[in-house]
């Protein structure tokens, strides 16, 4: 029978306590009115800025995710699609908007309408749209902060002024709505956290370098995300990843990996289909296939390749991080070479395209992605389709024979090779 | 001698061939039976029909390998692959030289890149939704009242094939009404249909390096005019061999022999894939 | 056909034939395609280069490559224009310039980017927090980048003076398209819409002198056409900024009884709602007017005021009787601005319809009997 391994270290139980904790947080402030809470994405998020505050973080699309997690989110994706939105619009926001206007959380606390909806606007316009509407629908007050797009390698010193400036108009809209004075020092020492975290997640993500690698650097690596978005720029943040890397060492050393024997490397592209996590990954463990390196992991920020928040400079390297330092601003071709990279220094047998519908950003163009790889770079590449959190699209039988599939394929040329080299 | 069976279980057909290798690979017999609502019962039924066809009792067959979507469900399968990595092989027997192969299937159409060997190198599928499959075609004769074998042969006739912009199964039926409406001939209509298919069959094979030889596999392969109209899209001759049907049986069949042989063995021969009432 | 139809059949051929005779008159000239749905074209223009909009090849071409590289749920305008680049028909340009218009487009941009790598392709950041005093200068730095850019590919620089006077013939020709539009909204019925839409499109192939001069002539024209009122609804049609319906479908609308008294078909050709400053500094002019000037749209973000409210005020300005949601299939922002948009018509008692289009159709009747039915609705409420 086929192996169902996954990583459940200890790590994975204070992941959820974190996760837990942050709710209740959130809770509190829905019945109280504090701590004072702020919307944002995920991706670019400015959460440091917030400890200036003692404001708590809402992610929506944490939200979302949990519900089509638990197999919750047609629901109130349907109550969306009723009020007019289509088939074709995001379902994260779809599922979002549907939670609003039924009351649904994914715990069984309350959420509180945000002290402030703050779009972070880092590449995807989706975002801008889904923050106006629930900034109309709560009634709660908006601010966007507009992030130049990674159009050219680096980013200009106008753009990084651009965001300076609109963090600082934050800040002063914060201030008039928390009644909170701005507490820079918090805000230098969150910073400084943030930096302490992200070397931490990069040291984990280089541990997959190895084989066999000691986790799956996309399944393991999302159920790992969480606190590096809520807790990035807190000390539980620290010590969260602090164990994490040392149980995932200690792994590394023992050699072991996520299977008995890893079969396969693979580098992942794109969201998980949440509804069908479980049975999805399920399809690549009958096969041995670890993840060694994925872009979706990214989103909540790029720290492999170096980049660490700089408390010396809080405003300008919160800036950098979210013009360029995470997955959805930067310019597709980035991506692809990311992908590249992942495959070379991470030592990958292929690549797995997930297309998701909800999601152009990630999606449009992956065609033009699958001929890079596989007809420039001769990369075996494998083109899978679903979504990201509506159930209703995902063809399971059509899935898994596309990855059987593939991997027969990878199987049968690993075995032509060593014949050859026989 | 060795001898080994193929059973490809598709959605609308079940196909099985039986194959010796006697110093020469050689086809023993072939069977095809619809596949109905029970899949496994419909494995049976053309395994047996293909014993017969064979003249050969079942236990004289060493080795089962099942292909099709109905794969997990061949339970007296020794084990199975998927039907893409059978029809490359498959392909690459009955047409030597293949290099692409083009599958058009009741349900879902393919197509892949195939190594000197036989072998998948790359794949592209079209297995969400009925465009550019035999359904496609089955659906649009339902719709003008012609049975499905006549719609090839009429469509060669077209003189002025009309243009169908939409791929989408359901709505070219409205389309093709306000074309026959409008006075168009079903000629003429079924025309622009398979120029349609074929246009948006080699829209998903481009995304491959489309090298001869190109060899066009599956039940729509049996359609003269799909046959004529990829051709002229592409501008390029594809084989098209009588068994285009059984391409998948025949790849499974092969890859039997060669686990008899065992000349095959790698990790995909894994306990893991034989059935037992599949995953 | 007639003389309108053929000229804007030769001006939309898919080989841009208009772009050749422009080069041929200026040796050397080089164009710049310019994606929806709106481009500072007055940058190209003074740097002494030839601005086309692109809007797809609408039913003319079909699709054999350009899907394998933008797969399903893509707007059929994305992958129309990367056919047209991938079989050769974008060769006269000398350039691209994209803008943060939708996800689709923006990553149709990188694409584009890397298929065409001995071009340039460049991407425009538009703000999208016009609230922030910082914007301005932001917009400011980067229309200089890209003028710079354009510089450097014409091979001389741009004065002021030259900017200035490009502002100058843009504004004339953004005025004359409000001022056929105005009367068009006062009376429909001398200037039918699938007129004036090919008459305001044709400027997306034309030197803008050329189509000014045009719009002119089209103006006295419609002014002076003696053309009886009819009983029709006076409808506004909203979500069409990008993907352009066919002109067919146009007709049919007007056909089935409606006056099309304000839409936002190739809106991009009259963004501002008045004239961009001509003195001063003139990238300080046009960055300015690009956070203040601009009409409302699906594609710019601007919290200081709904857009809700904008298309409110605009079916109270033009008296519509009902606005008709004409969206591209598959068209993200309409999709999602339609919500809100329907919310605050319920709220006004405005009637609406919702219809999804594709640029390449072949078949109406569907449609046909939706608005039919619409119209018919209203009549007899």
């Amino acid at each position: 029978m086929a192996e169902k391994k996954e990583y459940r270290g200890s790590i994975h139980q204070r992941q959820k306590e974190l996760m837990l904790t942050w709710y209740d947080k959130l809770n509190q402030a829905a019945e109280t009115g504090n701590p004072p809470t702020v919307s944002m994405m995920i991706s670019g998020n400015c959460v440091e800025l917030l400890e200036g505050f003692g404001a708590v973080p809402i992610y929506p699309e944490v939200n979302a995710l949990q519900l089509a997690i638990r197999h919750q989110s047609l629901d109130p994706i349907l109550a969306a699609e009723e009020l007019g939105y289509a088939a074709d619009n995001c379902a994260y926001v779809k599922a979002d908007i549907g939670c609003i206007l039924k009351g649904i959380t994914p715990t069984e606390g309350k959420l509180p309408t945000p002290t402030l909806i703050l779009c972070n606007f880092v590449g995807c316009n989706t975002y801008l749209k889904w923050f106006e509407h629930t900034a109309k629908l709560q009634k709660a007050p908006l601010y966007v902060i507009d992030v130049p797009f990674m159009r050219a390698d680096e980013p200009t010193l106008a753009d990084v002024d651009y965001v300076v400036k609109q963090l600082q108009e934050t800040v002063k809209k914060l201030e008039q709505l928390t009644g909170r004075k701005f507490d820079y020092d918090r805000f230098q020492q969150a910073v400084e956290c943030s930096s302490r975290t992200e070397e931490l997640w990069s040291q984990i993500k280089h541990l997959a370098r190895r084989r066999p690698s000691p986790f799956d650097a996309y399944f393991d690596a999302i159920t790992l995300m969480g606190p590096l978005y809520v807790y990035r720029a807190k000390p539980e943040g620290v010590e969260f990843f602090e164990a994490a890397l040392a149980e995932l060492q200690s792994k590394c050393d023992a050699g072991k990996g996520v299977y008995e024997q890893e079969h396969f490397r693979v580098v992942m592209e794109g969201p998980p289909p949440y509804p069908y996590f479980r049975t999805f990954r399920d399809m690549f463990a009958k096969w041995q296939a670890c993840a060694v390196a994925s872009t979706y992991s990214t989103v909540g920020g790029l720290w492999e390749f170096g980049f660490r928040h700089d408390p010396a400079k809080p405003f300008e390297s919160v800036a950098m991080h979210m013009i360029a330092q995470n997955v959805t601003n930067r310019n597709y071709l980035q991506r692809y070479e990311q992908i590249r990279r992942y495959v070379e220094d991470w030592n990958a047998d292929g690549v797995i395209i997930h297309f998701v519908k909800s999601c152009r950003l990630f999606s449009a163009g992956q065609g033009d992605m699958r001929d890079y790889f596989t007809k420039q770079l001769g990369v075996p590449t494998l083109y899978i389709e679903s979504d990201l959190e509506d159930p209703r699209y995902f063809a399971e039988a059509q899935t898994r024979n596309r990855i059987d599939a593939f991997f027969e394929s990878l199987e049968h040329a690993k075995a032509t090779a060593s014949v050859r080299s026989a | 001698m060795r001898i080994a069976a193929g059973v490809d279980v598709g959605s609308t057909q079940a196909k099985a061939v039986i194959m010796s290798d006697n110093g020469g690979l050689k086809i023993l017999g072939r069977a095809l039976v619809d596949t109905g609502a029970n899949v496994q019962r419909a494995a049976e039924r053309a395994f047996d029909s293909c014993c017969q066809a064979a003249d050969l009792r079942t236990g004289d067959v060493g080795m089962v390998v099942g292909t099709g979507y109905g794969r997990y469900k061949i339970a007296f399968g020794n084990t199975q692959m998927t039907e893409i990595t059978c029809h490359a092989k498959g392909a690459s027997f009955l047409c030597p030289g293949t290099r692409t192969v083009i599958d058009m299937g009741g349900q879902d159409s393919k197509a892949i890149s195939v190594g000197a060997s036989g072998e998948v190198l790359d794949f592209v599928m079209n297995d969400k939704c009925a465009a550019g499959t035999g359904r496609f075609l089955a659906n649009s004769a339902e719709v003008m009242g012609i049975s499905l074998d006549e719609v090839g042969p009429l469509s060669l006739q077209a003189k002025h094939p009309v243009k169908i912009a939409t791929v989408c199964t359901v709505f070219v039926e409205s389309d093709i009404l306000s074309y026959l409406a409008q006075g168009k001939t079903a000629e003429d209509v079924l025309g622009g249909v398979h120029i349609a298919i074929a246009k948006r069959t080699l829209s998903l094979a481009r995304r491959l390096n489309i090298e001869p030889e190109i060899t066009m596999t599956g039940g729509v392969a049996r359609n003269i005019g799909m046959v004529w109209a990829l051709e002229t899209v592409l501008g390029k001759k594809m084989q098209v061999s009588p068994d285009a049907q059984y391409m998948g049986a025949v790849g499974a069949a092969l890859f039997g022999l060669e686990k008899l042989d065992q000349s095959f063995e790698t990790g995909v021969w894994r306990g893991d894939h034989a059935v037992s009432g599949g995953h | 056909m007639n003389k309108l139809e053929r000229t804007f059949d030769i001006c939309s051929g898919l080989d841009f034939p208009t772009v050749s005779e422009w080069k041929q008159i200026h040796p050397g000239g080089k164009a710049i395609a310019y994606f929806p749905v709106y481009a500072p074209t007055e940058l190209i223009h003074a740097a002494g280069m030839l601005p086309v909009g692109l809007s797809g090849a609408g039913d003319r071409l079909d699709i054999q490559h350009a899907d394998a590289r933008f797969g399903s749920f893509i707007c059929s305008i994305v992958k129309t224009t990367l056919e047209m680049g991938l079989t050769g028909r974008l060769d006269p340009f000398d350039g691209f310039l994209f803008s943060t218009i939708c996800d689709s487009a923006r990553n149709l941009c990188f694409v584009m980017k890397r298929n065409f790598p001995n071009m340039y392709v460049d991407f425009l950041h538009l703000p999208h927090n016009p609230s922030s005093p910082a914007a301005a200068q932001f917009l400011v730095n980067e229309y200089r980048r890209v003028l710079a850019e354009l510089e450097r590919l014409a091979g001389r620089t741009v004065s002021d003076d030259a900017l200035r006077n490009s502002i100058v013939l843009y504004n004339r020709n953004r005025a004359l398209i409000r001022e056929l539009y105005r009367l068009r909204t006062l009376r429909p019925q001398q200037i039918p819409t699938w007129e004036l839409y090919q008459l305001v499109r044709m400027g997306n192939f034309l030197p803008v002198e050329e189509h000014s001069a045009q719009l002119e002539a089209a103006l006295a024209g419609f002014q002076s056409r003696p053309a009886k009122p009819r009983d029709s609804i006076r409808i506004a049609v909203e979500g069409s900024f990008c993907e352009q319906p066919p002109l067919t479908l146009i007709r049919l609308i007007e056909d089935a009884g409606c006056y099309i008294v304000d839409d936002d078909f190739v809106i991009g050709q009259s963004w501002f709602d008045s004239d961009v400053p001509a003195d001063g500094d003139p990238v300080q002019a046009l960055a300015s007017s690009y956070l203040d000037r601009s009409v409302y749209s699906s594609v710019r973000h601007d919290f200081r005021k709904p857009r809700w409210d904008g298309l409110v005020e605009k079916v109270r300005r033009t008296r519509a009787d009902a606005v008709l949601f004409l969206i591209a299939k598959f068209c993200e922002p309409a999709y999602f601005d339609y919500v809100p948009y329907k919310e605050e018509l319920e709220r006004a008692g405005i009637p609406h319809l919702q219809l999804e289009f594709e640029e390449k159709s072949f078949t109406f009747d569907r449609l046909r009997t939706e608005i039919e039915t619409f119209v018919e609705s209203l009549i007899f409420d």
